[in-house]
């Protein structure tokens, strides 16, 4: 097998910490960064833009979940208010004319100082209290956008993002999914750099046992607030891109509760804290609904399914609810650890056991 | 070590008539102790003498209600205990405290954490703001690794590891902060003879290369007399007794709080 440990020796701490100190991680990752970004020249229109740009956006936006529930360990249920808080800030300060770069940013901080002034609660409560308090976030949130129309814009009302361009690139058609592709690649390589830096060493130590985190010298206090600060800036960004390269209009049923539950489930089903589980887990959230939508619907017009319309309409749904509790018997882990347990057994091949 | 009594040393930790209590629990009551710069002091105690209490008071979990603890100088009774860190100081824990979902070598790496400038824009700008960093404090994180002898489970997560090896990892960790001084907790409970003797080692050669003083929790007597220079006896949350280990632990006192009364105490 190509895929071994054998002859790799690390001979400086440098590439000892690599982001992929195995080869043939690095050369998996490089493929899959070149298919993305040839995706458009090799794939349909309609894949592209219907299902790897939502799934690249929801990506980030699990990868920031995941870097405040996972490696921070700190529950939140109301993520899709910070993606709310994002995107409308984002299109109020472009329509503001704010330069897009500017408003990206903008509507990051404004997603972070509120994020954190809800995440404050986590200073003195956890767990499922925790839970509680950041589902007060989802509702007072959610409350005001739809009640205050300098938000939304009146009540029920659709808010449609300005034209606005990226580094004097007018953001259109393939460029959408470009943007995505970058904000993705930006944040997947910001929570690798998080897991390998002090910082985010840090942020484990409060997750694991804050006690011994104080004792040699972290304020639990201050790392905790500043994982809601970051995770919320990344997932604000995110709201802002999904509404200007996928929505292009924003209501506020885009970002209710029933979205915040999603993510979790992204977040859960692809692996706590781990940055390969975002992916896997926001591809089978996003995705595998619609694939078994269109695989139920083929076969009933195939006219091997001979069911009613409406059961025909529920089956992808028990189908995915089936498929969630399957994975998560097998590998209460998440999908990142079956990618791990492959992972590690081609990589000690063709023996059994090893360490990695 | 020990003998140079003649001479008198600065102190590098005084306590003043610390007292902590719980409720109607008085924990530890007006205790005074001062320990030298470069000594092992060892504190002993029947169980729920007040000898964790005491160590928790000094590091900020428990502030005494009464008393003053004067590290260096510097007052530190009222310190949150990652300040008292950042002063210098460093300790293990009764009941291993490490990071689970962590490796040795990130449990290690997060000893150098007061001397490191974690930040998240650092680690956005990873190659430019934060390898430089990270790699010069691996660089002396290694050098305690290999003092200690830990450079085989360097990259085993710290859960599969036996408790001998995990104390030694949580003593690697406390080390790596470079502290000046150092509590250790009881560091060999429920280890057999062989990890003692070497903990003992690993102790005494961390004081000499780093040039620790170390206040020592232990209940193997055997070790107690061995390697501190002092001690004091707590029982009920008071002295009973201190100067010379040997002298210490033949108190009538001691003795008796330990086997209870005899009829003539030896």
């Amino acid at each position: 097998m190509f895929y071994r440990l054998t002859g790799v020796y690390q001979t400086d701490y440098a590439k000892d910490r690599a982001l992929w100190p195995i080869p043939t991680d690095r050369w998996i990752a490089l493929l899959l960064l070149a298919i993305a970004i040839a995706a458009p020249f090799i794939f349909q229109v309609h894949y592209v833009a219907n299902y790897m740009l939502p799934w690249l956006i929801w990506s980030s936006a699990a990868l920031a979940l995941t870097l405040l529930m996972g490696v921070a360990g700190q529950l939140h249920f109301g993520f899709a208010a910070v993606m709310a808080i994002g995107a409308y800030s984002s299109i109020h300060l472009a329509r503001f004319g704010v330069p897009f770069e500017l408003a990206l940013l903008g509507a990051g901080l404004i997603s972070a100082v509120i994020g954190s002034i809800f995440g404050a609660a986590a200073l003195r409560v956890k767990g499922l209290y925790l839970v509680m308090a950041t589902l007060a976030m989802q509702y007072l949130v959610d409350w005001v956008i739809v009640n205050v129309p300098a938000i939304s814009g009146g009540a029920q009302a659709t808010l449609r993002t300005p034209d606005v361009s990226f580094l004097f690139i007018p953001l259109e058609s393939v460029w959408l999914y470009y943007m995505a592709l970058l904000w993705t690649v930006v944040v997947t390589l910001f929570v690798l750099n998080i897991k390998r830096s002090s910082y985010g060493r840090a942020l484990v130590a409060v997750r694991d046992k804050d006690y011994a985190a104080s004792i040699i010298g972290v304020s639990p206090f201050r790392y905790k607030l500043s994982a809601f600060f970051t995770s919320s800036f990344i997932g604000g960004i995110s709201g802002a891109i999904l509404a200007f390269c996928y929505y292009q209009a924003v209501t506020p049923e885009q970002f209710g509760f029933h979205v915040s539950i999603q993510l979790v489930a992204m977040v859960l089903v692809g692996g706590l804290g781990s940055v390969v589980g975002a992916y896997l887990g926001a591809g089978f959230v996003l995705l595998l609904p619609m694939i078994l939508t269109n695989f139920v619907a083929g076969l009933g017009a195939m006219g091997i399914l001979n069911v009613s319309a409406s059961l025909l309409a529920h089956i992808p749904l028990m189908a995915y609810g089936a498929l969630i509790i399957v994975f998560l018997l097998a590998e209460p882990l998440g999908l990142a650890k079956i990618y791990d347990n492959t992972r590690k057994y081609f990589l000690v091949w063709p023996f059994r056991h090893g360490q990695s | 070590m020990s003998e140079n009594d003649s001479v008198t040393r600065e102190p590098i930790l005084v306590c003043d008539q610390v007292s902590r209590w719980f409720g109607g629990l008085q924990a530890t009551k007006s205790i005074s102790l001062s320990i030298e710069r470069g000594e092992i002091f060892g504190l002993v105690g029947p169980n729920g003498s007040g000898k964790t209490t005491l160590v928790n008071a000094i590091t900020g979990f428990y502030p005494p209600q009464e008393g003053r603890i004067e590290f260096e100088g510097n007052p530190i009774q009222h310190l949150k205990p990652y300040r008292v860190a950042a002063h210098g100081i460093a300790r293990t824990f009764q009941n291993v405290a490490l990071f689970r979902g962590m490796s040795v070598l990130d449990n290690i790496l997060l000893g150098r954490h007061i001397l490191m400038r974690p930040s998240a824009i650092a680690s956005l700008f990873y190659w430019w703001m934060a390898q430089k960093e990270e790699i010069a404090h691996r660089r002396k994180a290694e050098e305690i690794i290999d003092l200690l002898q830990l450079e085989s489970v360097r990259n085993e997560s710290v859960d599969v590891l036996p408790l001998g090896l995990q104390k030694r990892v949580e003593l690697a960790r406390a080390l790596c902060a470079e502290p000046r001084f150092l509590i250790l907790d009881e560091p060999m409970a429920g280890m057999n003879q062989e990890e003692k003797e070497y903990m003992v080692r690993f102790i005494l050669d961390a004081q000499e290369a780093l040039g620790l003083s170390i206040l020592l929790i232990e209940h193997h007597m055997d070790v107690v007399t061995a390697i501190c220079d002092r001690l004091m006896v707590l029982n009920n949350g008071q002295k009973i007794a201190a100067g010379k280990p040997q002298d210490a632990i033949n108190e009538p006192a001691v003795v008796a709080a330990y086997i209870g009364k005899t009829d003539h105490a030896a």
